[in-house]
């Protein structure tokens, strides 16, 4: 499964009113890519905290599910982040990893999750639910069943690389992405 | 800055709709700090960039947030300000502790203490210094200029050392 492929499955299962924040690089790239209907919170720069922007907006839009696209890359980047969502534990956090095991937007080096369960790691920091999926059927089940249990909720969904399939970048401004994700 | 005055500027920026006070704490307002903990309105993260995803994660839900931290985290933000706060243009107020604002602070304070004006001007940041006399008054400009859509800088000298 490519990130693209798990994507799409992931979109089947969230609702019109929930809330995503998707990663920089290639997962903002592909998300914008398979569909724009939903505005997510895109972001541009700032590797790494797709995690923070998400906890900030579950714990004051607590109406709504947030699911935040994240990467094993920038996830590691912030780690301290799986502290703070575990120690606050909002019930409507879904935080889902696409983990390639490499940094590939910059040309596919290798990252630490090669070697080290960020499943493990979350579930440790107090997440209440937490799962590993290499397959497309595995990762149905997951999200039908996560609809029933409270957040803070990991999913990992261990990807292979896209192929340098690029998606195009995103052809909003910072601005205009925000606007729209405030609006809707 | 005094007790009474750290005390009575968060209760000032609290009433004046700041609803969330994000951070890594510095001792130059651990007052601040203290009287945001007993109102249950702070919440300390592990870095300063944390800290900055999640206020703007609130204001992007309509909460308005200011973000706390000492110089140092100050210097490890840069790229979280111009690549997340400046980029989408998320109105934030940032509360920083100028450590190495006396010559004989702690040795670690020094530089970055020297050069904290120009990184905030590099960044055109817009700051202001708060005194014990005229810091309501730097607060209301702060407060203005969040609700025109920009971010800003409130600065606490260290006038002590320990």
């Amino acid at each position: 499964m490519i990130r693209k492929a798990a994507m799409v499955i992931a979109l089947e299962h969230i609702e019109f009113d929930d809330r995503i924040i998707a990663a920089n690089g290639f997962i903002s790239r592909d998300l914008f890519s398979i569909s724009d209907t939903k505005p997510a919170f895109y972001m541009i720069g700032s590797m790494g905290l797709a995690s923070s922007i998400g906890l900030g907006i579950a714990l004051k839009d607590t109406g709504r599910k947030v699911f935040v696209f994240d990467g094993d890359g920038n996830i590691l980047m912030n780690l301290g982040s799986l502290t703070t969502i575990g120690s606050l534990k909002p019930k409507n956090l879904i935080h889902v990893i696409f983990d390639n095991s490499v940094h590939e937007s910059t040309g596919s080096q290798p990252t630490n999750t090669n070697f080290v369960s960020i499943e493990k790691i979350a579930k440790t920091c107090n997440y209440n639910h937490t799962f590993t999926t290499k397959t497309k059927n595995d990762f149905e089940k997951i999200l039908r069943k996560i609809k029933k249990l409270n957040g803070p909720i990991m999913i990992v969904v261990k990807i292979q690389k896209s192929n340098n399939k690029k998606s195009p970048r995103i052809n909003y401004e910072p601005l205009e992405i925000k606007e729209r994700f405030m609006l809707s | 800055m005094k007790e009474d005055i750290q005390r009575k500027l968060f209760d000032h920026l609290l009433k004046n709709k700041i609803s969330n006070f994000v951070g890594v704490p510095d001792s130059t307002m651990k007052y601040f700090i203290d009287q945001g903990l007993k109102k249950k309105k702070v919440l300390i993260t592990t870095r300063e960039e944390e800290a900055i995803g999640i206020a703007v994660g609130m204001i992007l839900s309509q909460s308005n947030s200011l973000v706390f931290m000492q110089n140092a985290g100050f210097a490890n933000s840069i790229s979280t300000i111009t690549s997340l706060v400046q980029l989408y243009q998320i109105p934030m107020i940032f509360l920083i502790g100028w450590r190495g604002f006396l010559e004989n602070d702690a040795p670690e304070h020094t530089k970055i203490g020297k050069i904290q004006p120009k990184l905030l001007q590099a960044l055109s940041l817009q700051s202001m210094v708060l005194d014990e006399k005229s810091w309501k008054k730097s607060c209301d400009w702060a407060l203005k200029l969040i609700r025109d859509g920009k971010s800003c800088a409130l600065i606490i000298p260290r006038q002590f050392v320990d």
